[in-house]
């Protein structure tokens, strides 16, 4: 450990660290200790570039760069002094040398670092009378990126990125002095399984994704804290909300999970929130065949009319209900209460596999196919092969990864079942053999936690409210327990003292729920 | 393979002296452009696969240095100096001159692939100012006359 004292104040920081890296452990790095920066990013290597982070250092006659500047013990630190607010003031004068005015058209405005800087150390008039570079304004990298190398001020974020994360190297600076630019070869694209990232770290307008560009004014938005749900990594993510809609995902650092990237699938799977194929009215097949609009209680009351006409007639052993990876602890605790109270004895989870990778990309394709595994879910392998082969009459299924080639590989074989009744938060084939269809929320919809591969558990927040009536899976199963006068069911679903509840149904969630889960997780009981 | 085994031999051998192996880069783009007149895309591959590294790393040094090409040149680079020393002597109306003379702008090669012309951030030569450099020749102290007699002396 050494001692470093900045603006007056010691810490206590660990060896080897830089100035700016030491601030970072700390977390006052721009949250209590303003040292602007553009090249140095906590999650690349050091580049020393732009030469704004400069701070003075006791001992030294030159102000040093912060990034660079290893902290030795007893080093003294000043962030604030005339010096280092003139030498800020130099270098944003440089790099805007040769920015264009284009604040007005362009998308970065309102979370543009040259904006914010320039605000805060710019001076206020131009010195130069000279023209300033005229580059290419729209350059397509590649299938996700557009490019403006007149806003670009050669950080050389994205170029490390590139390197240094996906190891696919597809940008470069090339030529020198006032001519440098970034480029690919020609021929070669910027196109890789995590390419979007360099549109977060790229501090000003030069890159943006293509979903995102002129959507909407960033101000607009509420960057709410969430998770992607598109693989069991459950990346950390902020959604950018307005008018009650996602309008994109962005990165939110979590070095226990993500650290400050999200993969380019997991990013676009926003757009499943607000998609048109929502399952948004609950449904009832009629006599006569046809899938009927009916209000939510409706819906219920059928379901809850058709479980019990069947149980009537062959018991509760014929029933078997299908969990899904997406759905939440709290919505599989509420499950598996359901399952005891009505003694239904076969049941699994399914999860869709896809492809994985060594950085973030895990093969199983939800949220919480951990979660369910440790409330007791098994896999459903063995229980789609028992409905394939006519064991079953009656079938509760949560989401439609049953349909999956691991599984079913079709609903054809649910079509002699007497009972199927589905919650779902998207149209599929399930529709066609569905007796009873009830819409279900969206993690981003409710309050929930989810385990991800590593054991970590993590917790959604309601971001924004269906245009339709939907409840979270737990809720439809309590009103479904009611309906059907089963002990301990009376409809009500308080997602926080379900969740608070989790740590007796399962030992590894003790003293874990929906509150001490926070914004950055907390590991099981012994995955810490 | 645009590269001779005689070149990625001495390739290999500059390697060695680096602690790490791309270190000879700079000497490997030297020895191959001695022989190619210029580095193509291709070329660049071919090098990037002896230093097992992605050959846009090869291109971003070609395009930093001016003394290599990523384009074919003419049989002889002239480059004049238009730094500051060199233009109060009057480099910029020399380089002007040489321009009218060949028929061609600074940065481009004549018709018969003969010569290409140049202009250079300071050669380093300013006490004798103006000056030019014909491939490794430094001429110096020159007028528009001198000038065009080296220039048209070129095979
Ligand atoms: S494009 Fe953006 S991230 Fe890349 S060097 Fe330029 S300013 Fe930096
Ligand atoms: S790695 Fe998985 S959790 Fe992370 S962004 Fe991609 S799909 Fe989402
Ligand atoms: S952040 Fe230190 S030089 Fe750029």
């Amino acid at each position: 450990m050494a001692k470093l004292t900045i603006d007056g104040v010691e810490y206590e920081v660990k060896d080897g660290r830089t100035i700016l890296q030491a601030l970072d452990d700390l977390g006052l790095l721009m949250n209590g200790v303003d040292v602007p920066h553009y090249c140095w990013h906590p999650k690349l290597t050091i580049d020393g570039s732009c030469r704004l982070c400069q701070v003075e250092v006791e001992g030294f006659p030159k102000l040093q760069i912060g990034c660079n500047t290893p902290v030795k013990d007893g080093m003294v630190v000043h962030t604030k002094s005339e010096r280092v607010k003139h030498a800020r003031e130099g270098v944003m004068e440089f790099l805007l040398l040769n920015h264009p005015l284009d604040c007005p058209i362009c998308d970065q405005a309102g979370e543009c670092k040259l904006q914010d800087y320039a605000f805060e150390y710019g001076v206020k008039h131009a010195r130069t009378e000279e023209p300033r570079r005229a580059l290419k304004k729209n350059v397509d990298l590649g299938p996700t990126i557009k490019f403006d190398q007149e806003r670009c001020i050669l950080c050389r974020r994205c170029v490390r990125f590139c390197r240094e994360v996906p190891k696919t190297g597809e940008l470069a600076v090339f030529n020198r002095g006032d001519h440098s630019v970034i480029e690919t070869v020609p021929g070669m694209q910027l196109d890789n399984p995590y390419s979007m990232n360099v549109a977060d770290i790229c501090p000003v307008g030069a890159l943006t994704t293509k979903d995102f560009r002129f959507k909407i004014r960033v101000w607009f938005l509420e960057e709410a804290p969430g998770i992607c749900t598109g693989c069991s990594n459950g990346c950390n993510v902020y959604l950018g909300v307005a008018n009650n809609k996602v309008y994109r995902y962005v990165p939110r650092r979590n070095d226990s999970v993500n650290d400050t990237w999200i993969c380019d699938v997991g990013r676009m799977t926003y757009e499943e929130i607000g998609a048109p194929d929502r399952l948004k009215l609950p449904a009832v097949r009629s006599d006569s065949g046809v899938l009927e609009a009916v209000p939510f209680a409706k819906a219920i009351d059928a379901a809850a009319a058709r479980l019990r006409s069947l149980v009537e007639r062959k018991g509760a052993g014929v029933l078997a209900a299908v969990a899904s990876a997406h759905a939440s602890n709290e919505d599989l605790l509420v499950l598996a209460r359901f399952l005891d109270a009505y003694g239904i004895r076969h049941s699994g989870v399914t999860v869709r596999r896809g492809d994985s990778d060594d950085l973030l990309v895990k093969a199983e394709k939800a949220a919480n196919a951990e979660g369910a595994r440790t409330l007791g879910f098994e896999e459903a392998g063995p229980l789609a092969k028992q409905i394939a082969g006519g064991g079953i009459d009656g079938l509760i299924v949560l989401g439609h990864d049953l349909l999956d080639p691991a599984y079913l590989g079709g609903e054809r074989t649910l079509a002699k079942l007497d009972t199927v009744i589905v919650l779902d938060t998207h149209v599929s084939a399930l529709e066609r053999v569905a007796h009873v269809i009830l819409p279900v929320r969206h993690a981003a919809e409710k309050d929930a936690t989810y385990v991800n591969h590593a054991g970590r558990v993590q917790r959604s927040w309601p971001v924004v409210e269906p245009s339709f009536e939907a409840y979270a899976d737990g809720e439809v199963i309590s009103r479904l327990g009611a309906a059907l006068g089963l002990p301990g069911f009376d409809g009500k679903f308080d997602v926080r003292e379900v969740s608070r509840s989790l740590g007796a149904a399962a030992a590894a969630f003790r003293g874990i729920d929906l509150e001490s889960v926070g914004e950055q997780g907390i590991p099981l009981a012994g995955k810490g | 393979m645009v590269i001779s085994d005689a070149a990625r031999e001495k390739i290999r051998a500059e390697m060695a002296k680096y602690p790490k192996p791309e270190g000879a880069l700079l000497a490997a783009l030297h020895l191959v452009q001695k022989q190619t007149g210029h580095i193509s895309g291709e070329t660049a591959q071919e090098i990037a696969d002896l230093f097992g590294i992605h050959p846009i790393r090869v291109m971003e040094v070609v395009t930093f240095y001016n003394m290599f090409y990523d384009e074919p040149q003419g049989r002889h680079h002239v480059h004049v100096c238009t730094n500051l020393p060199c233009s109060l002597r009057g480099a910029r109306e020399l380089l002007r001159g040489l321009e009218a003379h060949l028929g061609i702008e600074a940065g481009e090669t004549t018709k018969d692939g003969r010569v290409t012309l140049a202009h250079e951030e300071c050669l380093g030569a300013c006490g004798y100012a103006p000056m030019l450099r014909v491939d490794e020749t430094y001429h110096e102290n020159l007028d528009l006359a001198a000038a065009k007699r080296i220039l048209d002396e070129l095979e």
